[in-house]
């Protein structure tokens, strides 16, 4: 940490390090509560990894849904996402998340102008197998944004994500048959929006709240400004910060609080793999995350904890030869997996999981086995036959287009697939044989892949009587050495308390200095995940975290 | 311009190139569309060499659903010449086109240290030359009003900077370098 200036450059009440949600909302919140905010961000552009994301806030019985229609309780709520927490959430953590998350959306809805809607159609990701589990509605997404009301910002926020299909809503995209059929999407609408900049999603999210707080409320953003440390006083409360603007230290001075909205530690990979507990790493979310709320958090003497990482959004996907964003590698994240004519298995040639839903794979990835001392489902490959690629992308790389020179294996038999990828070819053999045998029927027995609408909607395709199944039988036959692609969710982070004050290991909370979002420890969602709560807690805390700085909660 | 090597580094995204032939060539750039930077390769077919007031080509991508061609062509500008008005960008659904002037003020009489200038500084007695680049691309594939409307940022700037980038070239060969 460093020394307090004789001079700081910049004195506000509120300082958001980090300017995706958590940074933007909790900015707003303390801009409201009357206190003077600023954003301070590392990367050239505004938006953080809330930027690059699907843009969806999981928020059960939330108004828009009510207002479509559809039923839905608290109890329910609370029902299903205790379940997802598998008990490793702190009962007061939880219950401060969900009931605030509510009125945190509303919050934002009402007064920061964010224009809410809810996804119809899509279903909670344990739906219908779990008590308090719904069909759809909970997810919240937005309106399209004009991102010409940014004025000298639209330049300095992400137009569109390098993994998110741009300037299409939700509604849109299952009408249009969802991610299997995003070669048929309505592309003359599309580019007549990006003509437009016309933002959705995460983008479009972004563009809302970022307009709310720098062109509404005239919170100052400075970009290309990482912070380096936290400045304490003798007592150790956070008192501002010291960043780098220009290349020359820029000190800012926080009178209320300081918030570390700078996600996790995804592009520090000794960090991740040691934290994670995985033999290799690579991620897809932006440059620029790179564990500085470990680092800085540590430095002022906050606790990291952790919950475990059995169930947190890992993924296994590839890297395209030559294709980059903002500087860096992009590593996809591999859905095709669940995907007609597609599967994923092991060294072994064998499959061992339902490759379509998250909830299956994640932990099975993970998994170890005493016996060899080894994690024997990772790295998977991915193999998909010439059905495949008939009807569906690798990619961006659409039907009838080549595959890029290194990205794929291609042979006219399981066998000789199974030699080129690098795993028992006779394994391969026997598991394509005895998942086509039943996938002509659209079963699996073995992982009852499909058996969840939550992956019919969001990688099947309607045209299959089990949306997430069909055979591997026409040669050539296609495989993909994957690798880990991390989405940004850390099974460590800073400990915080329920006004989402970061917490020293001594057990007090560190005065003036709060964490929100991916910084801080999963302590209310536990150990599982679903779709839209990391942008749901960075929200709801973010609000909580601007307003107890300046007397509000 | 017959020469390839002379000019192929000043494309924006260049990478690499590979003449085969004397109307042949492949060519290696790394491009944005979007949010991403992507290789692309395509292959160049001259089919009008009349250099070197006009080339053109026709290109077509190999990795991508490109089609397209363009050319290059230069004329002197007599003096006193009323210079080119700034080119119209045309669009349609399915293609861009592009346009990007350069002009250079060569001194084509009498000697002396040409300068590069506005056409309209030219005075009397002296000349300008003029290089005009045209270039169409069309994506192909079903995604291709969404790419259409992706590459249209880049085109153009990427364009001018080649026209002004040869024109550069070329005073710099000539000894004609403001």
């Amino acid at each position: 940490m460093a020394k307090a200036p004789a001079r700081w450059d910049l004195e506000v009440d509120w300082i958001s390090i980090g300017s995706g949600l958590g940074g933007v909302c909790s900015a707003i919140a303390a801009h409201d509560a009357g206190g003077e905010a600023v954003i301070l961000e590392k990367a050239s552009k505004l938006g953080g990894l809330s930027g690059y994301g699907a843009g969806e806030v999981f928020v059960p019985n939330n108004r828009w849904m009510r207002d479509l229609g559809i039923e839905d309780s608290d109890a329910d709520g609370r029902a299903y996402l205790g379940f997802v927490a598998g008990g490793f959430n702190r009962p007061e953590h939880f219950e401060k998340m969900y009931t605030t998350a509510k009125e945190a959306v509303e919050y934002f809805g009402r007064e920061a102008g964010v224009q809410w809607l809810a996804v119809e159609g899509l279903p909670d990701y344990y739906y219908p197998k779990v008590v308090g589990s719904h069909a759809g509605g909970r997810y919240l997404s937005v309106e399209l944004f004009d991102a010409k009301q940014l004025g000298e910002w639209q330049s300095k926020t992400y137009t569109m994500s390098p993994h998110i299909p741009p300037a299409a809503l939700h509604r849109e995209m299952y009408a249009w048959g969802g991610l299997s059929s995003i070669t048929q999407w309505d592309y003359e609408l599309i580019g007549k929006r990006i003509e437009e900049d016309q933002r959705s999603m995460g983008t479009g999210m972004m563009g809302w709240l970022v307009k709310a707080a720098v062109v509404d409320r005239g919170i100052p953003a400075h970009v290309d400004t990482p912070v380096r440390e936290l400045v304490t006083d003798a007592s150790g409360t956070v008192i501002g910060v010291r960043a780098e603007k220009g290349g020359c230290d820029f000190f800012v001075k926080a009178a209320r609080g300081v918030v570390i909205a700078a996600g996790g530690y995804d592009h520090n990979k000794q960090m991740a793999c040691a934290y994670e507990s995985m033999p290799d790493w690579n991620t897809s979310v932006p440059p620029g995350i790179e564990g500085d709320n470990i680092v800085m958090g540590t430095e002022v003497g906050a606790s990291i904890t952790a919950v475990p990482a059995y169930n947190l959004a890992m993924f296994y996907g590839y890297h395209i030869p030559g294709e980059e964003a903002e500087g860096a590698p992009v590593f996809r994240s591999g859905w095709e997996c669940g995907v007609p004519h597609a599967i994923w298995v092991n060294k072994k040639g064998e499959r061992f999981c339902d490759e379509s839903t998250y909830k299956d794979y994640q932990p099975r990835l993970r998994h170890w086995d005493g016996n060899t001392q080894t994690m024997p489902n990772i790295p998977p490959a991915l193999v998909f036959d010439q059905n495949y690629r008939d009807r569906y992308p690798v990619g961006s790389y659409t039907p009838g287009q080549a595959l890029p020179e290194g990205l794929a294996h291609t042979a006219d038999t399981p066998r000789a697939l199974g030699e080129k990828l690098g795993v028992d070819p006779e394994g391969l053999e026997r598991t394509i044989a005895r998942y086509n045998e039943h996938a002509r029927n659209g079963e699996d027995p073995d992982f009852h892949r499909g058996s969840y609408p939550w992956a019919n909607r969001m990688v099947g395709d309607f045209d299959y009587p089990n949306p997430n199944v069909a055979p591997l039988d026409k040669p050539p036959y296609y495989g993909i050495n994957l690798v880990p692609v991390s989405v940004g969710v850390n099974s460590h982070g800073l400990e915080t308390d329920t006004n989402a004050q970061v917490v020293h290991v001594r057990g007090h909370s560190i005065p003036g200095l709060y964490a929100v979002g991916n910084s801080a420890a999963l302590l209310d969602l536990g150990a599982g995940y679903q779709s839209g709560c990391s942008n749901m807690r960075a929200i709801t805390w973010g609000y909580i975290a601007g307003r107890h700085a300046l007397g509000k909660g | 311009m017959k020469k390839i090597d002379n000019w192929a580094p000043l494309v924006t995204g260049y990478r690499a190139h590979e003449q085969q032939s004397e109307t042949d060539s492949l060519w290696t750039l790394k491009g944005d569309i979007g949010a991403l930077a992507r290789v692309i390769q395509f292959q160049v077919h001259i089919t009008e060499w009349n250099g070197p007031s006009r080339v053109a080509f026709d290109l077509k991508g190999l990795n991508e659903p490109l089609a397209g061609g363009g050319s290059f062509e230069m004329r002197a500008c007599g003096s006193g010449e009323a210079a080119t008005g700034p080119a119209a960008s045309r669009s349609n659904p399915v293609s861009r086109f592009f346009e990007a002037i350069a002009r250079s003020l060569l001194r084509l009489f009498g000697g002396g240290a040409p300068r590069r200038a506005a056409a309209d500084d030219a005075g009397p007695g002296e000349s300008t030359a003029e290089l005009r680049f045209r270039l169409e691309v069309n994506p192909g594939g079903p995604m291709a009003p969404m790419l259409n409307a992706l590459m249209k940022p880049v085109m153009l700037p990427a364009a001018e900077q080649l026209a002004d980038g040869i024109v550069a070239k070329l005073e710099e060969i000539h000894g004609t370098k403001a």
